[in-house]
């Protein structure tokens, strides 16, 4: 049990994917104008990043990996089929979003008008791939580890985009350089936030 | 070349650069900038990816069914991304442990789509590589000069060679170790935006 | 032809999946060999500089043949088992009861003397660490250390990686003077412990320093009963 608080609450905050690593900046930087659609955006990641992580790490572990596929029999033992987890974790994160898109069209009209436009968008954020990767690299030690860490990731990730687009909705009254406006203004704010989440990294639970 | 490959491939490194100006691809750029080298090495994968990508979809741009095309452009740049992380592997194993997995999220990194929904899908092959080699560029440009400063004043080498004199040392310089941390680079992405359009006024925003 | 039917699209999906699956297969079957021995290189190259060797990426294995001597599995009891101790996982063997664990062992021979290579997984504050200690032939004095990391945070933490951390660890005893086991500790710079050797960890890096020490004594402790075995 405590190795599902330590994860969650460690994924939150310590390693937050926009301050810590920094993924997901690009739709970070251009939809976080408002609180509205950054809550929006936010909350479709943090699903998207919710599904098809512990997909993922099923397929990695059962399939991908050197010697996951032995449960076919033993000929299968030195089979490693790692080269191709790029394409099928891309493909994964693609067909989800894509599934999500029809299922939302049609059952939940109202949701799909105010997320449609960001649910393709979704599929080549970083933040999602990156979420597969980390957890490629990271090894957890089951499924259910794995979707803790993708719910904390994707929650880390709406807070931030949350936080900044409150931010730069006051920002609209304040007297900044003029090259500095919008985008670089967005940097120096996001860099700040992220030195403000670095003194989590001591945490321990 | 004629002037206009010429702007294709020029434009990104100023005007159209991908990273400063068109907002794309800024999430891998940083991670690994605190060094010069996984910088440089970075930028020459994305190069890389992005003219052969470029290239591969513009040739196939006439025969794509339209429902799968996003699809299509992810398999073909996961696969080259994939080619190139095993290249690395093979051939440059020390910088590929440090870039770990962001040479997998160069599939994730906008410029890489952005630049074929833009530009490969309605080109010939030829101005779609050198849009691909430019924007490359670009991107590489801005990650290699953040990587320069950012191990210069944070490390006090290049190329993890000291290159701040002792004596400097002596009379009281200290290394910056702020500049390795990760937030750093945003900043000094700021400071070349900054710099950019001051010089350029065009590119300031409105609000 | 129509670019939009079904059929054109299922036709133009599988003959791509299929061609880019054999692309990727040729080139990672080509490559295979080549990336092996560099991640064997590597793990020679941080086996050799916990002996105090400095090595190139050229000359590792050369000296990595002449150097260690003898390698071999010890199981929970310390007793040797057979295998490959050079290719055993640790990680894999930390996930095994207990009972079932191989621990490697790596036997070098400096100027006649052996020195006794253990292998350490750890995790700190972002990920997995791992390293190598190489005792004297006392079995109790530590001859030689080096540490690894997946993504400590530059400039703190994987300051680990430098060799001015690893060669602190020269000489210091992981048993103290009534021969009790006590492993390394890691303290904040400046600090003193009470009853055991300690290094120095780095400051701003205290969570890999803490990640650092626990690998010290759980792994070092797994070690024991071969050890104090005469």
């Amino acid at each position: 049990m405590q190795e599902y608080l330590s994860t969650f609450i460690g994924s939150i905050f310590v390693e937050n994917m926009i301050f810590a690593y920094f993924l997901g900046m690009c739709s970070y930087l251009a939809v976080s104008k408002n609180v509205k659609t950054a809550m929006g955006l936010g909350i479709a990641v943090a699903f998207v990043l919710t599904v098809t992580l512990p997909v993922n790490y099923l397929l990695e572990n059962h399939v991908l990996k050197a010697g996951a596929l032995s449960w076919l029999g033993d000929q299968f033992d030195s089979v490693n089929l790692s080269f191709l987890s790029f394409i099928i974790f891309i493909a994964v994160i693609a067909s989800v979003v894509q599934i999500i898109e029809m299922i939302l069209e049609k059952f939940m009209p109202a949701l799909y008008n105010s997320l449609g436009i960001f649910l393709p968008l979704i599929a080549v954020n970083c933040a999602i791939m990156g979420g597969s990767l980390f957890m490629q690299q990271k090894d957890f030690a089951n499924v259910g580890i794995a979707t803790t860490y993708a719910l904390g990731s994707g929650i880390g990730w709406l807070l931030a985009i949350i936080g900044i687009a409150a931010i730069r909705e006051k920002l609209q009254y304040s007297d900044i350089p003029k090259p500095l406006k919008g985008l670089g203004m967005a940097f120096i704010l996001t860099a700040l936030m992220g030195f403000g989440f670095m003194s989590f990294s001591g945490i321990k639970i | 070349m004629s002037p206009k490959n010429k702007l294709i491939l020029f434009n990104p490194l100023s005007k159209e650069n991908p990273v400063t100006v068109q907002m794309l691809g800024i999430c891998s750029a940083l991670a690994v900038t605190s060094k010069l080298e996984p910088a440089i090495v970075m930028g020459i994968s994305v190069i890389a990816v992005v003219a052969l990508s470029n290239v591969v979809i513009s040739l196939l741009r006439n025969t794509i069914p339209g429902r799968i095309r996003i699809i299509v452009q992810l398999v073909v740049v996961a696969a080259l991304v994939t080619v190139v992380n095993e290249v690395l592997k093979a051939f440059a194993y020390d910088v590929s442990k440090q870039l770990s997995v962001f040479i997998g999220l160069i599939i994730t990194n906008c410029i890489v789509m952005g630049r074929l929904e833009a530009f490969a899908l309605g080109n010939k092959p030829l101005p779609a590589f050198l849009d691909g080699v430019g924007n490359g560029l670009g991107y590489a440009l801005i990650l290699i000069v953040v990587g320069f400063f950012r191990e210069l004043l944070g490390s006090g080498t290049l190329f993890g060679f000291q290159v701040i004199p002792d004596k400097l040392y002596e009379i009281g310089y200290e290394n910056n170790g702020l500049m390795i941390l990760p937030p750093m680079a945003l900043i000094v992405v700021a400071c070349i935006i900054w710099i950019q359009r001051s010089k350029d006024k065009e590119l300031q925003e409105k609000n | 032809m129509n670019k939009d039917s079904n059929i054109y699209t299922l036709i133009y999906a599988s003959v791509m999946v299929i061609l880019v699956a054999l692309i990727l297969a040729y080139t990672s079957e080509t490559l295979r060999p080549q990336q092996a021995k560099n991640e064997a290189i590597d793990k020679m190259r941080q086996i050799l500089t916990s002996i105090n060797v400095e090595s190139t990426n050229a000359n590792a294995e050369e000296l990595y043949d002449k150097l260690i001597v003898d390698t071999y599995l010890i199981n929970s009891q310390g007793n040797k088992v057979d295998g490959n101790a050079f290719a055993v996982e640790l990680t894999e063997e930390l996930r095994k009861p207990i009972e079932e664990r191989n621990y490697p062992v790596l036997v070098a021979d400096i100027e006649g003397s052996l020195k006794y290579v253990l292998s350490l997984r750890g995790a700190g504050l972002w990920g997995p660490l791992w390293g190598f200690i190489s005792l004297d032939d006392d079995k109790k004095t530590i001859y030689g250390a080096s540490f690894g990391h997946a993504g400590e945070t530059p400039g703190l933490g994987a300051e680990i990686e430098k060799p001015f951390f690893a060669q602190a660890f020269i000489g210091k005893r992981i048993f103290n003077q009534e021969g009790t086991f006590t492993s390394v500790a890691i303290v904040k710079p400046g600090r003193t412990v009470q009853g055991k050797d300690y290094v120095d960890g780095i400051s701003g890096g205290t969570i890999t320093g803490q990640g650092v020490d626990a690998m010290l004594f759980s792994g070092l402790e797994a070690y024991k009963p071969f050890l104090t075995k005469e």
